[in-house]
């Protein structure tokens, strides 16, 4: 079958971050691939595209930053219908309430647009016309619009207008023509927002199903951006509802959602996802690199605590440090090793500076006798260096691993640890409870006693430790592997294919290429097969 | 590894921790030292149960933190709360006031540690009920709205573009300048290099400043500046000749006006700029579209007056002729249309006022066919009462009449004066 792939700013970039759609197209050959992808930056053109696969059959790309005026303006009926639509969408936008009318006129709005700029094109020119400001301020000021909206301004609709223009890029894009989107049987979008509104014209105009992946709900990234960025109050109210009714649609249109967490699942059912469609796949990791590890009931110094990550005032390591200072009180011969992955950011480096200098204060150095020279019981590290060559050696190097985050998403290295087979002290944050499922300890973030407790009993009851990481391991394995992960895909992919029928010409010339049923006219089954649903006696 | 080396004596080691320390940014994440305070103050504060008489403004809460101090009494304030979500609201003050939906506060605390668990110490089901809740309670209203500024863009390096606006003028004058000391081959040579001069300046002149046109322009816009220009400079000559029978022979070249012109590319730019400065302080301050609408039109009336006061001066130094005047109010009309978005416009009036002066010549060559004589007729009639400067002037005015009535329309939308 034919997948269609819609990214944006992710897969076939060599910049982006998506290691799993890679997995995906690599792991799942029998599938012809076709890759829609929207680049967020002219760097991140400029720096490349990883290798693809050779089952990878077209590669279409897409700025979203470049403004792409085709010079087109609309004459008087076009310019009635736009105002129609576009009305139709602020409309359905500024109203309060979600309800499924207002969900519904911003849809018809949506697609509406999308089908003159599929005839006409000009859309980058309508959006930005004083038309376009004008129904927005009308829909703005109407009654029982948004309590943001309605404090707007001139320069606030002019900023907006804007801001929708390049949001809705996607609906200009050549994209949805014979050699496009239409000839691909499964759209699947890696994400949520600009990527998958290819991905909803495209069932709009073909019935083409669409299968939207969110492992950070798109949504909530937005909102976080916008507490950074120095737009107005009501540029941001627009914005936001915007972005929520975009998401809302998108929810609804899918056949399948899949999130990459309980949290990413809790945000989708907020935005009003269907439970029915909702099907969480965990993130696949490649657990090869830990196997060597194994479990072991000797392995790991029963005295060293381990901790692993970018070091981020996030991580909490201050919280960890005088956690350790308990412990130390009861086990004077407990060390922790922290294990730094490289960061570029340009903090980062003075938060370890004060995490060093912390450590410092806190501990002298130590030594075994009058003529040895001292050590500090806290070492900072780097993987790569000398006595951490490998991920998987640092976490073989300790008995238990320790994560101490106040934020967390998915916790990968908790995952890392699980598949060393370690037993772990972890923070209840993100999705850490979901992932750890009663096979490490949880304790509250931003409680140093309780994570100095929890990690005491775990170094002075190795038995429980053992048992611990075996089950940690086995969860790991059964739940976070790459295979889990494109096995639950190539289900997904024949179940949804199964609903929808493929439209694809039969080659010219070719003996029952087509089934006979295949040029009934009508539904004649009765209900559409489902994968695994075939009665066995029919 | 190991971690720093060992210090030589306690004191710098100490003082240094302790800067780091108090650095904001690294301990708002400890909880004690930023939140015990804030909370200590609340029964003090936020007794009050009644909405209005709740001390809402920072200045309040910025008094009781002070108040509160890092004391004993902190712990003790942080148990008897008996309405714990006040105090996460005002723990995350600021994010509950930006907030424009409930979504954004439960993003916002989600990036801050809250979890559901932490939610049911609230006795909320999960954090987006305790968001909205928050976003319920929190006071809105009596926040200043924050307007992002920065927008005096074009001001910026004025002095280059003034310059650039004001090398047409001076290689114009220049050229006439050599014209007149010159004689023969030399004089030709010195005209040529005066034209090639004086189209790299002009060229150079709307690349920059308040004249470049960001958005799109159409190039036949230049075709038909070109053809206005040297009509103004031989038009009126070639006219009168062609009305004579002829041309047989070189006819008059007025350089003059040109050179008016050249000068008033400056007081042009400043038009220009002083246009697109006000009309874009109008749009921050105007409320609705009508508003910015009704003040933009004066604005505009009154540039383009300003404009051909300017011109009218200068020409008057170099050589007044009407049609020099037309043909500088159309071409800054046409100017300003480009930079705010309507080149097809501009393009189209710099085109009707092209036709037409070619369309008054080429009646009066029509005319000599056999029996077309009525062609010309209109021609001579305006000819013999105003004299052939009367042609370029009813052009050129008419259209730049024509293109001031629709830049009323177009250049009073917002639309136009929105960054490209």
């Amino acid at each position: 079958m034919r997948i269609g792939l819609l990214t944006e700013g992710g897969y076939p970039y060599a910049t982006g971050e998506s290691i799993w759609c890679d997995r995906l197209v690599r792991g799942l050959t029998a599938h012809e691939f076709e890759l829609y992808a929207l680049s967020l930056s002219a760097r991140q053109e400029e720096g490349g595209r990883v290798d693809l696969p050779r089952h990878v059959r077209r590669v279409r790309t897409a700025p979203l930053w470049a403004p792409e005026d085709d010079g087109r303006t609309y004459g008087r009926r076009e310019r009635r219908h736009f105002a129609g639509h576009f009305r139709e969408l602020v409309t359905g936008m500024c109203a309060e309430g979600g309800g499924g009318e207002t969900a519904d006129l911003f849809g018809e709005g949506l697609y509406g647009l999308a089908e003159l700029a599929r005839e006409r094109g000009g859309l980058h020119a309508a959006l930005r016309s004083e038309l376009a400001v004008r129904t927005l301020e009308s829909a703005c000021r109407a009654p029982g619009a948004r309590r943001g909206a309605a404090a707007a301004t001139v320069p606030d609709y002019l900023t907006f207008v804007d801001r929708l223009e390049r949001a809705l890029r996607p609906l200009s894009l050549d994209w949805y023509g014979e050699d496009g989107l239409a000839a691909v049987d499964l759209c699947h979008a890696a994400s949520g927002g600009s990527a998958a509104l290819p991905g909803l014209l495209a069932k709009r105009f073909f019935g083409t199903p669409l299968l939207v992946t969110e492992y950070g709900v798109q949504l909530r990234a937005h909102y976080l951006a916008a507490t950074e960025a120095p737009d107005s109050d009501p540029v941001r109210a627009l914005l936001a509802a915007f972005h929520g009714r975009l998401a809302g649609e998108i929810y609804r249109q899918a056949a399948l959602l899949t999130p990459g967490n309980t949290h990413a699942r809790r945000w989708q059912e907020r935005c009003g996802a269907d439970r029915a469609k909702l099907r969480t796949v965990y993130p696949g990791m490649e657990s090869e690199r830990f196997t060597e590890v194994g479990e072991d009931e000797e392995s790991g110094d029963p005295a060293t605590l381990v901790w692993v990550g970018r070091v981020e005032p996030a991580k909490d390591l201050i919280a960890l440090l005088h956690a350790f200072a308990e412990i130390r009180k009861a086990q004077p011969e407990v060390r922790l090793r922290v294990i730094a992955a490289p960061v570029r950011e340009p903090g980062a480096e003075a938060y370890l500076a004060h995490c060093r200098a912390l450590a410092a204060q806190l501990f002298p150095d130590e030594a075994p006798g009058a003529h040895a020279v001292g050590e500090n019981p806290v070492t900072f590290e780097e993987i790569g260096g000398p006595e951490a060559p490998t991920l998987a050696e640092a976490y073989a190097s300790g008995a238990v691993v320790v994560l101490s985050s106040v934020v967390e998403g998915f916790p990968i290295t908790l995952v890392e640890a699980m598949f060393c087979a370690r037993a772990t002290v972890s923070t209840d944050v993100g999705a850490v409870v979901e992932v750890i499922g009663g096979t490490g300890l949880v304790v509250p973030p931003r409680n140093p006693r309780a994570l100095a407790d929890a990690c005491l009993a775990l170094l002075r009851d190795p038995e429980r430790r053992y048992r611990l990481g075996a089950a940690a391991r086995a969860r790991a394995l059964e739940l976070f592997t790459v295979e889990q992960n494109l096995a639950a895909f190539r289900g997904i992919y024949l179940e949804l294919l199964s609903h929808s029928p493929v439209r694809r010409p039969a080659a010219e010339g070719v003996p029952f290429a087509r089934p006979a049923e295949a040029y009934v006219p009508g539904s004649w089954a009765d209900r559409p097969v489902t994968a695994g649903a075939g009665d066995a006696d029919a | 590894m190991r971690g720093p080396a060992a210090p030589t004596s306690p004191g710098p080691w100490d003082s240094h921790s302790e800067a780091l320390l108090k650095t904001p940014a690294l301990t708002t994440e400890a909880p004690q030292p930023t939140s015990s305070p804030n909370l200590a103050a609340w029964p003090v504060t936020w007794r009050a149960t009644d909405p209005a008489t709740r001390p809402a403004t920072p200045t309040a809460t910025a008094t009781a933190r002070a108040e509160g101090g890092a004391d004993a009494a902190a712990t003790a304030g942080r148990r008897g709360t008996a309405d714990p979500v006040k105090a996460l609201m005002h723990r995350h003050r600021d994010l509950c006031e930006r907030a424009v939906d409930p979504l954004e506060i439960a993003a916002g605390l989600e990036a801050h540690g809250v979890t559901d668990r932490t939610a049911a110490r609230f006795r909320h089901r999960d954090v987006f009920s305790l968001a909205d809740e928050l976003y319920a309670r929190v006071p809105r209203g009596d926040r200043a709205p924050a307007r992002p500024s920065g927008e005096e863009g074009p001001r910026a390096g004025w002095a280059g573009w003034t310059l650039s606006a004001l090398a047409p003028g001076a290689v114009a004058a220049l050229a006439v300048a050599g014209l007149a000391l010159t004689e023969g081959p030399v004089r030709l040579a010195v005209g040529a290099a005066g034209v090639l001069g004086l189209a790299l300046a002009l060229a150079v002149a709307v690349r920059r400043g308040p004249l470049r046109a960001a958005g799109r322009t159409v190039p036949a816009a230049h075709v038909w500046t070109l053809w206005l220009l040297a009509y103004a400079v031989g038009g009126d000559g070639l006219l009168a000749e062609t009305m004579t029978g002829g041309p047989d022979e070189p006819w008059d070249i007025t350089p003059m006006p040109l050179l008016g012109l050249a000068l008033a590319v400056a007081p042009a730019a400043w038009c220009a700029h002083l246009f697109a400065s006000r009309a874009r302080r109008r749009l921050a301050a105007s409320r609705g579209l009508d508003d910015f609408a009704a003040g933009t039109r004066p604005l505009l009336l009154a540039t383009a007056a300003l404009h051909l006061a300017a011109l009218a001066g200068l020409l008057s130094l170099t050589g007044f002729t009407p049609g020099a005047l037309a043909l500088g109010g159309l071409l800054l009309l046409a100017r300003l249309l480009t930079v705010h978005g309507s080149p097809d416009t501009a393009a189209a009036g710099l085109a009707a006022a092209c036709a037409a002066e070619a369309l008054a010549l080429a009646a009066v060559l029509a005319a000599r066919l056999p029996g077309c004589d009525l062609l010309a007729v209109p021609v001579h009639a305006l000819v013999d009462n105003w004299g052939t400067g009367a042609v370029p002037t009813l052009a050129c005015g008419a259209a730049a009449v024509g293109l001031l009535a629709h830049a009323t329309a177009a250049l009073s939308r917002a639309s136009a004066h929105a960054a490209p």
